[in-house]
């Protein structure tokens, strides 16, 4: 599985960050475009302006020689000869005091050229761009409070009604984290007239009936093939003790005989172990207590000192009065007898078997030779060693899936001649 | 001792019915649950042996219906699930012991033993087998009277061994009797035969008999010497 190690942000705050941001670059574009717009209307309108204002002179000056009436905002002056033509007309903005308001107003001054009949006017016409000016302000003025408006209406607007809007999809969420499988849950319809939320809670109760509907039928072959088949295993076994008992059938057929109650044995365990590995794969042991390790392992020891004294083995125990683990009882018995088990089968009485608990470890360690497989096999179902006694072969198995189904870890190392076996509560 | 087998495989129910009344037993057998609750409604049992999964009906639902009708037998059930929770229930119900299948026949006949030895000999807890006596409260051996110092499982091994005289047990059932789920070693039976061995010598050092036959390879035989 590839691991992401991207940050992750919730889809309204990405979407409102994305939707922000394109609302800003709109209003900038359309704010640019507004002022450009008006800045033409503006140009084109003095210049509409100016021209009527040289037309009058032109006509004036043809007419009368002078300026028919005098005009504040028209300035004639004769001049000698034409300047250079290129750098002219030349406008600029100036602020005027109205004399009758006396309100500042702002004005723009074109100074030109004018020639007539042979002689050079210099013409100064002032425009009123006051209320043109204006009308820049505002545009700007109008839409810097739209755009700040709309982005808080748009971030409240998540901020409030995306609780209201997400509710039914952070409900079918809850859903899918609670849902465990093999427990019968039904999946409450949550009310929503969002086609998306519903389109996914369709699928998730589908996937539910479905994944229900498997895990039903998988649980009953695996409890039948381990249940069903035990009555005729007794059947057999029994059927067997008989022959055994029959000294006629002995005399002639014991090494078949023997080889039958074997194997029905085996068989029987198999299915054992079997169930017992799907049954904590089904998490049906969730009885989980505190279990003061110590008392348990003491327990175990007891149970099977005599084995260990008749294999001249030595166990040392290194046990913390109050060390604590959270678990099924019946499946800490169980990680304890089958780790026991391990070591006392495989352990060469080199040294001691040894078991310590502390903090949050759990070791078992004893002596013996290397595997003769490798040692990420040790746990896997049926790794055996070429020489090992005759088991199962589910023992470790056994206990790695208990120790997965309860958060812990089960590590396997080999040093100094010792197989080291560690449970570690790593939460 | 009249028991009830309930048990709705028939080949297992005749051969356990056969292997009980050897053992002196009167056996009365039932397949289904209906054929159960008539024979505990109209006779007597002291034992009573169930198989929880019958194909009519659930086992553990018998053991009220004979607590209110006979207090004092014995009930063994027998569960091929080896569901844990079964088991609490039935002991709750007042059920006396359990079996999982597959269980070997000389287990359950030292279980019967065992229920019978609690029920009915209150005061008389002890077993004679020719010149062996075992007493059960102190669990102490005796040979011609004279005590011998057994260890736990010595004893054990003793005791499964006089419940079930002139049988074959296998050393599977050994070995499951005495280290019950610590005996998924097979290399436990050099065990066993380590016990047997000391217990052997113990007895005929104290003037005891041989009773303890290896058979095949496969087994030993507690046998009297007279049959």
């Amino acid at each position: 599985m590839i691991k992401q190690n991207k940050r992750k942000i919730k889809l309204l705050t990405k979407t409102t960050s994305i939707y922000l941001v394109f609302t800003f670059i709109t209003f900038f574009f359309s704010t640019w475009f507004l002022y450009n717009e008006t800045q033409e209307y503006i140009d084109r309108e003095l210049e509409k302006r100016y021209n009527w204002s040289e037309e009058r002179v032109k006509h004036d000056l043809n007419k009368y020689g002078k300026l028919r009436k005098k005009r504040s905002s028209i300035k004639i002056n004769l001049v000698s000869s034409m300047p250079d033509k290129s750098i002219y007309p030349i406008y600029s903005d100036t602020l005027i005091i109205n004399d009758d308001s006396e309100r500042e107003l702002l004005y723009r001054k074109k100074t030109t050229y004018i020639e007539n009949n042979g002689s050079v006017y210099k013409a100064e016409l002032l425009q009123d761009i006051t209320d043109f000016a204006k009308l820049q302000e505002d545009i700007f003025e109008g839409l810097i409070p739209a755009f700040v408006i709309l982005a808080l209406v748009i971030v409240l607007f998540n901020f409030f009604l995306s609780g209201y809007f997400f509710s039914p999809f952070n409900k079918i969420l809850k859903q899918m984290k609670l849902y465990k499988v093999g427990k019968g849950t039904e999946i409450p319809t949550v009310e929503t007239s969002t086609a998306e939320f519903s389109i996914m809670q369709d699928l998730l109760v589908g996937m539910v009936r479905r994944t229900e509907n498997e895990y039903t039928t998988l649980k009953e072959y695996t409890e039948n093939m381990a249940h069903e088949i035990q009555t005729p295993f007794t059947v057999i076994r029994n059927k067997t003790e008989n022959l055994i008992s029959d000294d006629n059938i002995m005399k002639s057929h014991a090494a078949s005989v023997k080889t039958i109650y074997n194997e029905i044995n085996h068989l029987s365990k198999l299915g054992t172990a079997l169930n017992l590995l799907a049954k904590v794969e089904h998490g049906e042991f969730s009885n989980n207590v505190d279990i003061k390790t110590k008392d348990v392992i003491v327990k175990h020891i007891e149970g099977i000192s005599e084995l260990v004294e008749l294999k001249q083995l030595n166990i040392e125990l290194n046990l913390d009065d109050n060390h604590l683990l959270n678990m099924d009882p019946i499946l800490f018995d169980i990680v304890i007898r089958n780790l026991l088990n391990n070591s006392i089968n495989y352990s060469t009485n080199v040294g001691p078997i040894k078991i310590t608990t502390k903090e949050k470890r759990i070791s078992f360690s004893n002596y013996g030779p290397p595997l003769d497989f490798a040692e990420d096999k040790i746990f896997s179902r049926f790794a055996k060693s070429n020489n090992s006694v005759k088991s199962v072969g589910l023992g470790l198995a056994i206990v790695k899936k208990i120790c997965e189904s309860n958060g812990l870890d089960l590590n396997y190392f080999y040093s100094e001649d010792q197989h080291h076996f560690q449970i570690l509560n790593s939460e | 001792m009249k028991i009830l087998i309930i048990e709705d495989n028939i080949d297992l129910l005749k051969d356990l019915a056969a292997f009980l009344t050897n053992y002196g037993y009167n056996c009365e057998k039932a397949e289904t649950y209906s054929q159960a609750l008539e024979k505990i409604e109209i006779y007597h049992y002291d034992l009573f042996l169930i198989d929880i999964t019958l194909p009519d009906g659930n086992g553990l639902d018998l053991i009220s219906k004979i607590k209110v009708k006979e207090n004092k037998s014995g009930i063994i059930i027998v569960t091929a699930k080896n569901a844990i929770e079964d088991k609490i229930k039935g002991l709750d119900l007042g059920a006396d012991d359990y079996l999982t299948k597959p269980y070997h026949k000389e287990e359950l006949n030292a279980r019967l033993r065992s229920i019978i030895r609690r029920n009915k000999f209150e005061g008389n807890n002890e077993i004679e087998f020719n010149e062996i006596k075992i007493n059960l409260l102190t669990a102490q051996a005796y040979v011609n009277l004279k005590q011998i110092t057994l260890t736990k499982k010595e004893y054990d091994l003793l005791l499964y061994f006089i419940d079930n005289k002139n049988r074959l047990i296998t050393k599977e059932s050994i070995a499951e009797h005495l280290w019950g789920d610590h005996f998924d070693q097979f290399d436990s039976f050099d065990f066993i035969y380590n016990h047997i061995k000391n217990l052997r010598k113990k007895i005929i050092n104290a003037g005891g008999k041989d009773y303890i036959q290896s058979m095949y390879g496969m087994g030993y035989k507690f046998k009297d010497e007279d049959q």
